[in-house]
């Protein structure tokens, strides 16, 4: 059948979806294959005598393992000074996405399903953080996480209790957070347009069944959210592995550093930037495992769906 | 392979070198820099009080010739610390002379080097420590001075005209000078710091736990160290000394959880930590971010009294991939003018080594309450105190890991 149907093609069409993939797999060799490939030529590079700046090598021939050695030694050896920052990472994004996931649903869920006539607005509403830059967010943050700040203060109830939580001063829990409160929007935009597809008619034909609300929602809608929840789990989580400026305002503690601030402080420090590119090809690595799960999980979806 | 590229790349940069006319103290940096297993770190010579260095006149970036103006409507492009420049003094440059000022700021030396020897920012002036001189000769990223233009330079302390580390002031002028000492609030911090026998000591009692900060800053950080276990070498390159770095370093951390700042100057006012490594400069700007409901003379500073502590001076310099030297001369020459000082002084808190500047007419003047008069730094100070040297790059790159390992947080 499939074959029968290719016969009838106009003559040229097999070269349309070619042509059109072009300009993305061009923008996709300029835009990640060859910065990845800079990445990969410095971290194999060498350094300059003098100011000890990255020297990039570009022939995989000549490359010099020597700085991914060092890291690598140094999340695995014996002296694993790199690893807790790397545990700390998947931790904090963990609990931070989780946390994203918690206070998103409900939102994208309402405004779906509920919001109405109020849905444009909500949306509005909901996108309004994105039209303020991130580190503006942060930072105002900062002030309101002051010892004498808004937030001791309402804690205190206006001067009755004792508060002084020193809240910027290397805290877990600030730096976690920070993240939640920072990428939150990421997470409500796919959910809700997830959320949004979801026919309706299966759920009133849930309702109709006699299934409550609860088994309405465990039985039908959460299962056709999954996916759209696994995308919304993935670029919260992505970005989030890369963060460092949340824990440099937030907390400014080596006792928080996470993979971004190894990765930072290796690229301003002259004689280490190729261990920056250790950490990022860590990072690749990493995401490529949710990634792998992501793709599983769309096309059991599509298979489902057909 | 590896090897011979290597070598290659060691005789091009010696041929270079020698095409650019480099000293033989340069030179020795140079090779040493390259890292070669037989070179000994020994060897190379570094700009120090008791080795003072002339450093040649590079032959691929020229002075500029006397007698310009700066031409109206172009832009001079000038590299510092954050808060390091009054806005009212770069205003009043550009009205004066019509030229655009575009100031961007870095928070390390380190994050500095970087970005000033990729050459693409075209910044005309930056504002060094001296050592970084070296590397930023070496690699022939500066332009020479032209002193025709800088006709305010006597108002400089004499000791400051003819530098250490560039003899005859070829290439820099100093900037300010600051020590590094202890900073604390004492509504915060009940103890009498500056009666303490060693007072170091309190960067490591649990009581500030969690309150206290020290300097962002890799060399400041861990030759306070150094300073605390009384050894006044500050530029070490002894294996055991930076073993008890490391170890005093790493013990601070867990047990005290330091913030790691370069914005003590904003953040101690706040009340985020009572406690912190200080710069004096930073210490003196205090008063002025402190909330109102706090009177300014809760805040202190110590420095040893007997001046044997870290003393630094910052330097401007001209870097060779700017576009607007002659601006960038008038601008030194601007910044070397009493009424111009001053008023800068009065924005960032660090004193410009400059005559008009005493330790009695800044108190008296109100540059700076008496509870933090040991901010003030005296030209006597740098006979006795200790600055920070460019290190031979085996112990930088022995340093720098030690530092790392402390910022990773394992």
């Amino acid at each position: 059948m499939a074959r029968a149907e290719g016969r009838r093609q106009p003559p040229g069409s097999r070269l349309i979806w070619p042509l059109l993939a072009i300009p993305g797999t061009v923008w996709l060799a300029l835009l990640f294959v060859a910065p990845l490939y800079v990445v990969v030529a410095i971290l194999f590079g060498g350094t300059d005598p003098i100011l000890r700046e990255p020297v990039p090598v570009w022939n995989p021939l000549d490359w010099d393992f020597t700085q991914f050695t060092y890291v690598w030694d140094h999340i695995v050896g014996s002296q694993p000074f790199f690893r807790p920052a790397l545990v700390r990472t998947v931790l904090y994004v963990t609990i931070a996405t989780l946390l994203c996931l918690l206070i998103a649903y409900p939102v994208a869920y309402f405004t779906a399903r509920f919001a109405g006539r109020w849905r444009g607005p909500l949306l509005a509403a909901l996108i309004a953080p994105f039209w303020i830059s991130y580190m503006m967010r942060m930072l105002a943050w900062v002030n309101l996480l002051q010892t004498d700040g808004l937030v001791n203060r309402t804690l205190s109830a206006g001067g009755l209790l004792d508060v002084h939580v020193n809240w910027l001063q290397g805290h877990a829990t600030t730096v976690v957070l920070g993240l939640a409160y920072g990428y939150v929007p990421y997470m409500i935009l796919p959910l809700y347009a997830g959320l949004d597809r979801a026919p309706t008619a299966m759920l009133e034909a849930a309702r109709d069944l006699g299934a409550s609300r609860w088994e309405t929602f465990r039985r039908v809608t959460w299962p056709l959210s999954q996916t759209a929840v696994v995308v919304s789990l993935l670029v919260t989580a992505l970005p989030m592995l890369g963060d460092y400026f949340t824990n440099d305002l937030l907390s400014g503690s080596p006792s928080t550093s996470m993979i971004g601030n190894l990765i930072n402080n290796s690229v301003l420090t002259p004689g280490q930037t190729g261990q920056a590119g250790a950490f990022v090809l860590i990072i690749l690595v990493v995401s490529v495992i949710p990634m792998v799960l992501y793709v599983r999980s769309t096309r059991s979806g599509a298979d489902v769906m057909s | 392979m590896a090897d011979h590229q290597y070598g290659a790349r060691r005789r091009s940069v010696v041929k270079g070198a020698l095409a650019a006319g480099v000293s033989a103290p340069a030179l020795w940096t140079l090779l040493s820099a390259c890292g070669t297993k037989t070179s000994s770190s020994a060897t190379v010579k570094i700009p120090s009080p008791t080795t003072p260095v002339t450093w040649p006149m590079s032959k691929v970036n020229e002075a500029i010739a006397a007698g310009q103006k700066p031409k109206a409507g172009t832009t001079l492009r000038i590299y510092n610390y954050a808060d390091y420049l009054s806005p009212r003094v770069l205003k009043d440059f550009e009205e004066k002379y019509g030229v655009d000022i575009r100031l961007s700021t870095f928070n390390d030396a380190d994050e500095a080097l970087t970005k000033v020897a990729s050459k693409q920012l075209k910044f005309d002036l930056y504002f060094p420590s001296y050592d970084s001189l070296g590397k930023l000769i070496g690699a022939d990223l500066l332009r020479p001075l032209t002193h025709d233009y800088l006709t305010n330079y006597d108002n400089l302390w004499s000791s400051f005209r003819d530098p250490w580390y560039d003899r005859g002031a070829r290439y820099t002028v100093p900037y300010t000078i600051y020590s590094t000492g202890i900073g604390w609030r004492t509504d915060m911090v009940p103890d009498d710091i500056a009666g303490m026998d060693n007072p170091y000591d309190v960067f490591w009692d649990t009581t500030y736990a969690g309150k206290m900060a020290i300097l962002d800053d890799w060399h400041t950080a861990m030759s306070m160290v150094l300073l605390r276990n009384g050894i006044h070498d500050i530029n070490s390159t002894k294996q055991s000394d930076l073993d008890l770095i490391r170890t005093q370093l790493l013990d601070l951390r867990k047990t005290m959880h330091p913030k790691v700042t370069i914005s003590m100057y904003t953040e101690m006012p706040a009340g985020q930590y009572g406690l912190c490594q200080m710069w004096s400069g930073d210490a003196i700007n205090t008063p002025y971010y402190l909330p109102k409901s706090v009177s300014p003379s809760v805040m202190r500073y110590w420095f040893p009294p007997d001046g044997k502590g870290e003393v630094d001076n910052d330097l401007v310099v001209l870097l060779a991939q700017g576009e607007n030297p002659v601006a960038a001369h008038f601008f030194i020459n601007e910044i070397l003018d009493n009424s111009v000082a001053a008023k800068n002084f009065g924005f960032t808190g660090y004193q410009p080594p400059l005559n008009k500047f005493t330790p009695s007419t800044l108190v008296s003047d109100g540059y700076l309450p008496q509870n933090l008069a040991t901010a003030v730094v005296e030209e006597k100070d740098f006979k006795v105190g200790f600055p920070l040297l460019q290190l031979p790059p085996a112990s930088d790159a022995a340093w720098h890991q030690v530092w790392q390992e402390f910022k990773a947080g394992g």
